[in-house]
């Protein structure tokens, strides 16, 4: 289980790495598919059958349709190529270690009052949010910002999935159609945004200051 | 029945904004009267719970109205009535001049946004309450965006974005507090539910509890508008339709501000009320600090009101971690600067529409061009001031006094000398608006009959300027036990 946890935090590393914004989508989807094997794999252990109905919603939300809804997006707006992140290849590197480093520490609590077998992924998961989130600050197309904020999500629910096999099944739910609801939001505003300033890069949306 | 009653009215209001039969006319007075329906529903609530008492509905309490609640449904009914009651009243009011924006969509979305708030704060499981802030944040990135200039869509773009994200992590707060309950106490479906989780609170980890509401306050406090998570705000209450921001300044910070009140309750049952308590006061003297530095130099009114909702937010937040009587002050000042706030956001909707501008530079003779409007946007900055005789002022003394019981003098006085600095600048860029002569040719001419919702607001505002009203204490009172015991 920390094996797949580690897998999902990698897929979500490989975004810094990358430069086409077509490549993020793809990272986001292979991070998705390996939640759901994640969730499919403590289904199994512990016999939930409630867990089977995440896996699928999951499958079908994050690795099918968001996914798609973004290459959409990506194909119709044109633009491939997330050029000057604020902060370079390397350097990113070197501050996702240090994140990692960081949510071990941040997490040993959570770890240490943990009784399932899957704890040993907690603080990966915990990693992948703060990826996610340093994604979303040093990326300026905001179609990097949203896979930045899906990455984070992920990593909030995996958290979720690995400490407690998942919330009640009703915030579950409402947690999908926020999900979903807010990406199809997001989605009309990158629209707006390109229709607007001709480009996606949210360096260019400085009218408002102070 | 009564909890019921609340929810449905805002979703009945939305309903009918669907049908093409009904005429614009007869969807914003089915709206105004609906909303009106839901503040007297929310007036009966709070006469039933004020003495101590619950009106709850469902499997173990699934929706919940206590006091806490109660003060919140009022702040955010009442707003709502004042805001659509204004539009109605006003006829033609912001989406036409907004850029054409289809009416029905924006009635609708806004009587949803009524509805998320109204659930948010009467719903006992804490996961569902996270949904209902969290779908406030879609819907009002949309009423944000209404009027499409690159400003707006620059405005919804950040607010969607910082929104979303702050929520995300207040939902991994709510994780980790699931997790330490099923961990300690064992799985149970209603281990979200706040009452089961304030119960058996001082059987949870500390340390899992502590790292839980750093989240929380960190996500919940973007919403709430607290620095230095505040970056949305003043772009995102400038640009949204007059009646929008209201609502957003008025009733969305507090419910913000109203979830983390939730989990302080439990988290100071088991680790004490110090840790919480310092955590909320460095955030909210950061919130005035940040407020008054930005008022100093503010050149838009309708920014000029946003910064001064940080600086208010941060007022409360201060409040809630100085004890009983703090936590009371700040349940005032609530509903005070809930009643001058949507006022003064209502009113800068008129100036805008009649010198075309959020200029303050540009906005000369507001006195003399429009008499009414002018003299009620001046009497509304002034209370949110905190001049005299206004319910402000009475909730911002309240909070002196609770600061200095509570052994804090020092951080009391310190946002004092802030305050009276925010008091000195927003008192000019307002003589600046009012004097000297109106700029020719001016748009629109004022209609005095817009204005008489507004009543609502200065009888709030002037009543409480003479004193709190003992039923009304009694249920502020009441809430205060709830947070702080």
């Amino acid at each position: 289980m920390t094996l797949a946890s580690s897998l999902v935090l990698l897929s979500g590393i490989a975004v810094l790495w990358r430069h086409s914004l077509a490549a993020y989508i793809r990272a986001f989807a292979r991070q998705s598919f390996l939640f759901v094997v994640a969730i499919v794999l403590i289904a199994a252990q512990t016999g939930d059958a409630r867990l089977y109905v995440v896996a699928a919603l999951v499958l079908l939300m994050k690795v099918v349709l968001i996914p798609n809804i973004l290459q959409r997006v990506q194909r119709h707006v044109g633009a491939d190529l997330e050029i000057h992140p604020y902060v370079n290849t390397p350097a990113s590197l070197v501050i996702t270690g240090a994140l990692t480093l960081l949510s071990y520490a941040v997490a040993s609590p959570v770890t240490a009052l943990g009784s399932l077998p899957t704890r040993g992924g907690i603080p990966l998961a915990l990693a992948t949010v703060f990826v996610g989130l340093f994604i979303l600050v040093s990326r300026k197309s905001a179609l990097s910002q949203i896979i930045g904020f899906l990455i984070l999500e992920n990593g909030i629910a995996l958290l979720a999935v690995l400490a407690t096999s998942g919330v009640p099944l009703i915030v579950e739910l409402g947690v999908f159609l926020d999900v979903l609801l807010g990406v199809l939001v997001m989605q009309v505003f990158v629209y707006r945004i390109r229709e607007t300033f001709e480009t996606l890069d949210v360096d260019r949306l400085k009218e408002l200051r102070h | 029945m009564l909890l019921i009653a609340l929810l449905a009215c805002p979703l009945m209001a939305a309903a009918l904004a669907a049908p093409r039969s009904l005429g614009r006319g007869a969807v914003e007075r089915a709206g105004a009267a609906l909303s009106g329906a839901a503040f007297l529903v929310s007036l009966v609530i709070a006469a039933r719970v004020a003495g101590g008492g619950v009106v709850s509905i469902g499997p173990e309490e699934f929706l919940r109205a206590d006091s806490l609640s109660a003060v919140l449904a009022l702040i955010v009914t009442g707003t709502g009535f004042v805001a659509l009651g204004f539009e109605a009243a006003a006829g033609a009011a912001a989406p036409d001049e907004e850029g054409g924006a289809p009416f029905r969509r924006y009635h609708a979305l806004a009587e949803l946004f009524l509805f998320t708030m109204l659930l948010a704060v009467t719903v006992n499981n804490v996961g569902v309450m996270w949904v209902a802030v969290e779908a406030t944040t879609i819907i009002t990135a949309f009423l944000v965006g209404l009027r499409r200039s690159r400003a707006a869509l620059e405005a919804s773009w950040k607010y969607i974005l910082i929104g979303s994200v702050g929520i995300a992590l207040a939902f991994l707060g709510t994780v980790l507090a699931y997790f330490n309950f099923v961990q300690r106490v064992g799985a149970t479906p209603f281990a979200l539910h706040w009452t089961v989780l304030s119960r058996v609170a001082g059987a949870l980890d500390p340390d899992v509890t502590r790292l839980a509401f750093v989240f929380l306050l960190v996500g919940y406090g973007t919403k709430a508008g607290l620095a230095p998570m505040h970056t949305w705000l003043p772009d995102a209450h400038s640009e949204a339709p007059a009646p929008i921001s209201a609502m957003m300044s008025g009733c969305l910070l507090p419910v913000a501000l109203y979830a983390i009140l939730r989990f302080k309750v439990v988290v100071d049952a088991c680790v004490g009320a110090a840790f919480t308590d310092r955590m909320l006061i460095l955030i909210a003297v950061l919130s005035v600090l940040v407020a008054a530095l930005l008022l100093v130099r503010q050149a838009n009114y309708k920014r000029m009101l946003a910064y001064s909702s940080v600086e208010h937010m941060g007022l409360m937040c201060l409040g809630s971690g100085l004890g009983p009587l703090g936590v009371t002050a700040s349940l005032l000042h609530a509903v005070t600067h809930a009643a001058g706030k949507s006022m003064a956001f209502l009113l800068s909707g008129a100036v805008r529409e009649r010198y075309g501008t959020s200029r303050i530079g540009s906005v000369r003779g507001l006195l003399r061009a429009m008499p009414w409007t002018g003299a009620l946007f001046a009497a509304s900055v002034l209370a949110l001031l905190g001049l005299p005789p206004s319910g402000v002022f009475v909730s911002e003394m309240m909070l002196v006094r609770a600061g200095f019981r509570a052994g804090r003098p020092w951080i009391t006085a310190a946002v004092l000398v802030l305050l009276v600095g925010i008091f000195i600048a927003v008192l000019g860029h307002l003589n600046r608006m009012l004097y000297g002569e109106p700029p020719e040719p001016l748009r629109a001419r004022e209609h005095p009959r817009r204005l008489l919702p507004l009543v609502l607001n200065v009888a709030v505002l002037v009543v409480l300027g003479f004193g709190v009203p003992g039923p009304l204490m009694r249920l502020l009172g009441r809430a205060a036990e709830i947070v702080a015991p």
